[in-house]
């Protein structure tokens, strides 16, 4: 079922988590929620939930306002970061615990709890206490507590984050399938950005409180809305060089580069409202690099190298500037090595100094 | 030698706290002749019946144990029932301005005072209300009493159950007293046991307000059916000792029943599970 809220705010105290957040997210949409902590991410899903209650604004799940329904009236299950099974009751317990307090029969309880610990490669957990399953099989019991009455949305916070990376690779994908099997409506919650854009049919990121940008992740990723979101999607993080804008002469220069504007960045920045201080964003990928000197590139140090093997992330110290760029696996650089870099400027995101897009 | 001393000084201490007990049992076993045989009959003397007779066929001992029995279940069930509640919305439910860390301590303040000072007014309650010679009397004052110590109890073990687990029953459909019941209570069970042994024992040995607020057969509670065998013609430590050893029984029952409980629920929060 599709899931709204409207200017959604949430204060603790004298302290606003939530500000003024709006969300549409259709029926069969896989939303994520992407911020640092403390962002209010988690505190949106719960009022979605029903575990917290909204300061104000309205909340709607399939068209209808739930602000004023308890969580069991609401009709949506939750995976919990902890999963919170009940540490008392079996698997078959646990998952079958959704369909007892809705009182239906034992057969039919027995019966769709079977068939979504199949569904789970669970089945053979069933008669196991949580306490003797490991982290993988705890997020499944969890999963399946969730699945097992068909609720009208799936509401995850950070599920996967209590999992070893290797596991939590293995999850994702399974996440990922199961969703777009079951077309169940879903809104998840993580600080993981890789998580985001690989989960999310669409990902609203936010901070402190604020929603910052709502698109799918292509779109997040080739054109983030403000500095924020441009930093903390993509890993490593996209290179900011902040400078001046020399409208007669066409460039974008600072103390360690000088560059060459476009013909449409020309027209963006010559307005006479324009800002003339700037700031140039360039991910890494859009760092190039030579080993010999280049016609107009900078020379830079080596500050570090990070092999990750398919691909290496070199460091450069640029006068004060350092610089992050992503280059093949084969590349090779020892510390202090003096080498030529270029930006690949159709690439190039520009912000004002208070970190809004131009 | 380490051991040795270790021993030495359980020795010591299961004598000091066995040694009545042993000396209470065996007078209810021992005809008067015997009691106060001196040197004392420690192990020979020719066992009888007699006095468990007194107390319980001829006496009203049997009324006594039937009054302390079901004072000291209700009062525990009461206490229980309604300190779990009030303990759980303690521990989950922030109140505006700390009140409820206030009234967390106001709670416990009613048991600061001694219980002599409201002896006076509660049986002046008690006799306006027709409740003298009354168990219901009893029930009502003991619940009263062992509340704080409910409350203060289930509230620490509420707290050491994890938030997410109640707020995962509510989503999954269940009501809070539902999640109360079927998810928290059960987890909190060593606890429950624990607190309603330490409830059950304070019911059970209450004197002072038994003697207060009962004066006939019907309602008086063992301790004070006991304490009335002390009498200006002579003490009747045959038929008090039958008593006492038959009024062990019960707590003594319960607590071993539970002991499996009473452990965990003991040490519940000092180990993280």
């Amino acid at each position: 079922m599709s899931i709204a809220v409207f200017n959604l705010t949430k204060s603790f105290d004298s302290s606003t988590v939530v500000d003024h957040l709006s969300l549409e997210i259709a029926d069969g949409e896989f939303v994520v929620l992407l911020g640092p902590s403390g962002c209010g991410k988690t505190t949106t899903l719960r009022m979605i939930a029903g575990l917290e209650q909204a300061t104000s604004g309205d909340i709607l799940i399939a068209g209808t306002r739930v602000n004023d329904l308890p969580p069991q009236r609401r009709d949506v299950a939750m995976v919990f970061q902890s999963y919170a099974l009940y540490p008392h009751m079996t698997v078959a317990g646990n998952i079958g615990y959704p369909l007892r307090v809705r009182g239906l029969a034992a057969d039919q309880i027995q019966k769709q709890v079977r068939e979504t610990a199949a569904l789970l490669e669970i089945d053979r957990l069933l008669q196991r206490k949580p306490r003797e399953l490991s982290g993988g099989e705890r997020q499944r019991v969890a999963l399946a507590r969730a699945i097992v009455r068909h609720p009208r949305a799936f509401l995850m916070d950070e599920p996967l984050s209590n999992l070893d990376a290797k596991l939590r690779l293995q999850m994702r994908g399974e996440l990922k399938h199961l969703q777009q099997k079951l077309q169940t409506t879903t809104v998840y919650v993580t600080h993981d950005q890789a998580e985001a854009m690989t989960l999310g049919h669409r990902v609203a990121v936010m901070n402190k409180g604020k929603l910052q940008q709502f698109d799918t992740p292509l779109e997040i990723y080739s054109r983030p809305a403000n500095r924020f979101v441009a930093e903390f999607v993509g890993s490593p993080s996209m290179n900011f060089l902040e400078g001046s804008i020399d409208v007669t002469n066409h460039r974008f220069h600072n103390d360690q580069i000088s560059v060459v504007l476009s013909g449409v960045e020309i027209e963006k920045f010559s307005r006479p409202d324009a800002e003339k201080r700037v700031v140039l964003g360039i991910r890494p990928e859009h760092v190039k690099i030579a080993t010999s000197q280049q016609d107009g590139w900078y020379p830079a140090g080596v500050y570090v190298t990070e092999l990750m093997g398919s691909e290496t992330f070199v460091i450069l110290q640029l006068g004060a500037a350092r610089i992050v760029a992503r280059v093949p696996g084969d590349f090779r650089a020892d510390l202090e090595d003096r080498v030529w870099i270029d930006f690949d400027m159709t690439k190039a995101h520009w912000f004002d100094v208070s970190g809004r897009r131009l | 030698m380490k051991r040795l001393l270790r021993y030495f000084a359980v020795a010591i201490a299961l004598l000091t706290t066995l040694a009545p007990v042993y000396w209470m049992m065996t007078i209810s076993f021992k005809r008067e002749v015997d009691q106060f045989a001196l040197p004392p009959r420690w192990f020979s003397f020719s066992p009888t019946l007699e006095h468990y007779v007194d107390a319980f066929v001829a006496r009203s001992f049997g009324q006594y144990l039937l009054s302390s029995l079901i004072v000291a279940v209700c009062s525990t069930v009461g206490a229980l029932v309604l300190g779990t509640l009030a303990a759980y919305s303690l521990a989950r439910f922030r109140l505006p301005r700390n009140f409820d860390r206030k009234l967390g301590l106001w709670i416990l303040s009613t048991r600061m005072f001694p219980a002599i000072v409201t002896a006076v007014p509660l049986f002046l309650i008690m006799r306006d209300l027709s409740l003298v010679n009354t168990r219901l009397s009893l029930i009502i004052i003991y619940t009263a009493f062992n509340l704080p110590f409910v409350v203060w109890m289930m509230r620490g073990f509420f707290a050491e159950v994890p938030r997410d687990l109640e707020e995962a029953a509510m989503v999954d459909g269940d009501s809070r007293l539902g999640a109360l019941g079927r998810i928290v209570l059960p987890l909190v069970a060593p606890g429950l046991a624990a607190t309603a042994v330490f409830c059950l024992i304070v019911s059970w040995n209450e004197f002072l307000f038994a003697l207060v607020l009962t004066q006939t057969d019907d309602a008086m509670t063992l301790p004070v059916g006991i304490a009335g065998r002390v009498t200006q013609y002579g003490i009747k430590w045959g038929v008090m000792s039958a008593a006492a050893v038959v009024a062990m029984v019960p707590i003594l029952a319960f607590a071993l029943s539970v002991q499996r409980y009473l452990v965990r629920g003991l040490s519940l929060g000092a180990v993280k599970g």
